[in-house]
């Protein structure tokens, strides 16, 4: 097989590079979705009954 | 029977998530007072949860089946696939180019903009494409999520046909019911159970596969292309060019991403959760990949590429664990059904038959005419996932039946927010520029990157040379009639 070896390695590290930035952000976002996602959830909530109030 | 340590603890674990998931949501259906709770929530999503039903509805078994089976085949090379899938999403926030400009249209269904800025006909005439490309799209997930589960539980895959039809018909109910406020509120617990699941099984898999025996494996069985994209048959720069095109028209044009920026509170708020979801999408596509290539590792290049991940997951995942990954599977399986769902029958009702009409429907008239597309979409779902066969690469199937319509979408929704001349006639001819340079995959067997690129390029000729021909004669119009 004809391949470059340095170049090889130095895509591999780029993707090893990129896939611990993606699995970070994947897991941190996450963790703020779920704090967070509750609030909005709640003030859906009670947009859509302010909304389903009003004469229509 | 195949070998699994899926075990009755891990049953009770599925059957309590899936009995979670009906309650919440059926008590979606109390909010929904008129089409705009039906399709877009009432426009009420803030930024976490829009991040967590976008998150959710494109994150999907098939997701990790066919990102997986992309490892699997070529190595870390595939990781260009999630690299542009996300960086083409944080870019459409940080810029909000076309998703703030959508967003401002309060447009509920994406080829409602045809009528607002070309004409009611044309309108129609990419209903009947999105639907058609939609749903031909949705069509296989039934049959390689059933492939999945039947691995990685033991069960036979002809139990595993009754199984998903059981698990569709409990989609249907909620989004029938409850349509976008019901998702949303499973979405929320479907994405915490996915994310869960997803980063379970990435650690579990490097851990058990080996970091080194995995870059080994694939350097051993791909050489160079298992790492550098363009020395890769499968990819190259037309590749490139057709994903950046493709991720493009995905994350602006596809109808059920598209209906989570018609969701959001604002304008603001759309281009915030594509700058957030966008580091979600890196992870989307590298994650699963990296299962793949652990199985490149474990068993062998010999293995059903498609096939290869959830065999491995059966073989290094303990009981109980197994139960959290498939009810994160399961919670990934139905957020992603059951906003297609809602999506290309929304097109269905809204677009094709609501416009044909020469009496226009009240509101509430409108959700049960969503609720009889729910009912037919998922019927012809069940049809299609039985008997149909992927021509290649669960992957490129996706993403060509997707560009049936996504690229002279692309095209057209550019040209109608950024170009005042895009006339009707264009928008016709740029649909069927990349309608026919799309079809030209699955009947002339092109490969897909010259068919999608070609797809882009004859959508922008046709649009170019129907605009000059007959020009605009009328400004159109900012705002959804009605909105």
């Amino acid at each position: 097989m004809n391949y470059n070896l340095r170049d090889m390695d130095a895509w591999y590290y780029f993707w090893v590079g990129n896939f611990v930035l993606a699995g970070s952000a994947f897991t941190v976002i996450t963790l703020i979705v779920l704090v967070r996602g509750i609030r909005d959830l709640r003030e859906m909530f009670v947009g859509l009954r302010a909304e389903a109030q009003q004469p229509r | 029977m195949i070998g699994t340590h899926f075990s009755g603890l891990d049953w009770v674990i599925v059957v309590t998530y899936l009995a979670a998931t009906m309650g919440t949501g059926l008590y979606g259906r109390r909010f929904v007072g008129g089409i705009a709770d039906f399709l877009v929530a009432g426009r009420e999503l803030g930024l976490y949860l829009a991040v967590a039903t976008l998150a959710a509805t494109e994150i999907g078994t098939i997701t990790f089946m066919y990102y997986a089976e992309l490892g699997y085949k070529t190595g870390y090379a595939s990781f260009v696939n999630g690299l542009i899938a996300g960086l083409v999403m944080i870019f459409l926030g940080r810029t909000g180019f076309i998703v703030k400009r959508l967003r401002e249209m309060r447009l509920m269904t994406v080829p409602e903009f045809f009528q607002v800025k070309f004409s009611r006909n044309l309108r129609v005439f990419v209903g009947i494409l999105v639907a058609t490309g939609g749903i031909l799209n949705m069509g296989v997930f039934l049959r390689i999520e059933g492939t999945f589960l039947a691995i990685i539980s033991g069960i036979s895959l002809s139990h595993i046909k009754a199984a998903m039809t059981a698990i569709l018909l409990l989609e249907l109910v909620y989004t029938v019911l409850g349509g976008m406020v019901s998702i949303v509120i499973t979405d929320f617990i479907q994405f915490i159970a996915l994310s869960i699941g997803t980063i379970l099984v990435t650690i579990w898999s490097v851990h058990s596969a080996g970091i080194s025996r995995m870059y080994e494996a694939v350097r051993h069985n791909m050489g160079a292309g298992g790492f550098n994209p363009f020395s890769n048959p499968n990819y190259g720069w037309s590749y490139v060019a057709f994903q950046v095109l493709l991720m493009l028209a995905v994350h602006t044009c596809w109808q059920t991403t598209a209906m989570r920026t018609f969701s959001t509170r604002s304008p603001e708020v759309s281009k915030r959760l594509f700058s957030w979801a966008g580091f979600i999408f890196l992870g989307r596509g590298m994650m699963p990949m990296m299962w793949g290539i652990a199985a490149l590792a474990m068993f062998g290049p010999a293995q059903n590429s498609l096939e290869a991940m959830p065999r491995m997951l059966t073989a290094i995942l303990p009981s109980g664990i197994l139960g959290l990954v498939v009810a994160g599977m399961l919670a990934a399986t139905m957020s992603v059904n059951s906003s297609y769902l809602l999506g290309w029958s929304s097109i269905i009702a809204q677009d094709i038959i609501l416009p044909l009409r020469k009496r226009p429907l009240t509101s509430l008239q409108q959700v049960m005419l969503n609720r009889g597309a729910n009912l037919f979409v998922s019927l012809f779902v069940m049809v299609w996932g039985l008997w149909y066969t992927l021509p290649g690469p669960t992957y490129f199937y996706l993403n060509m039946t997707a560009t049936i319509y996504l690229s002279g979408t692309l095209v057209a929704v550019v040209a109608g927010l950024f170009w005042n001349r895009a006339s009707t006639l264009g928008g016709y001819m740029a649909m069927a520029g990349g309608a026919i340079a799309t079809i030209a995959f699955f009947f002339f067997k092109t490969p897909a990157s010259y068919a999608g690129a070609g797809a882009f390029g004859l959508a922008a000729i046709g649009m170019l040379v129907g605009s000059f021909v007959a020009p605009r004669k009328q400004p159109a119009l900012q705002v959804a009639p009605g909105a």
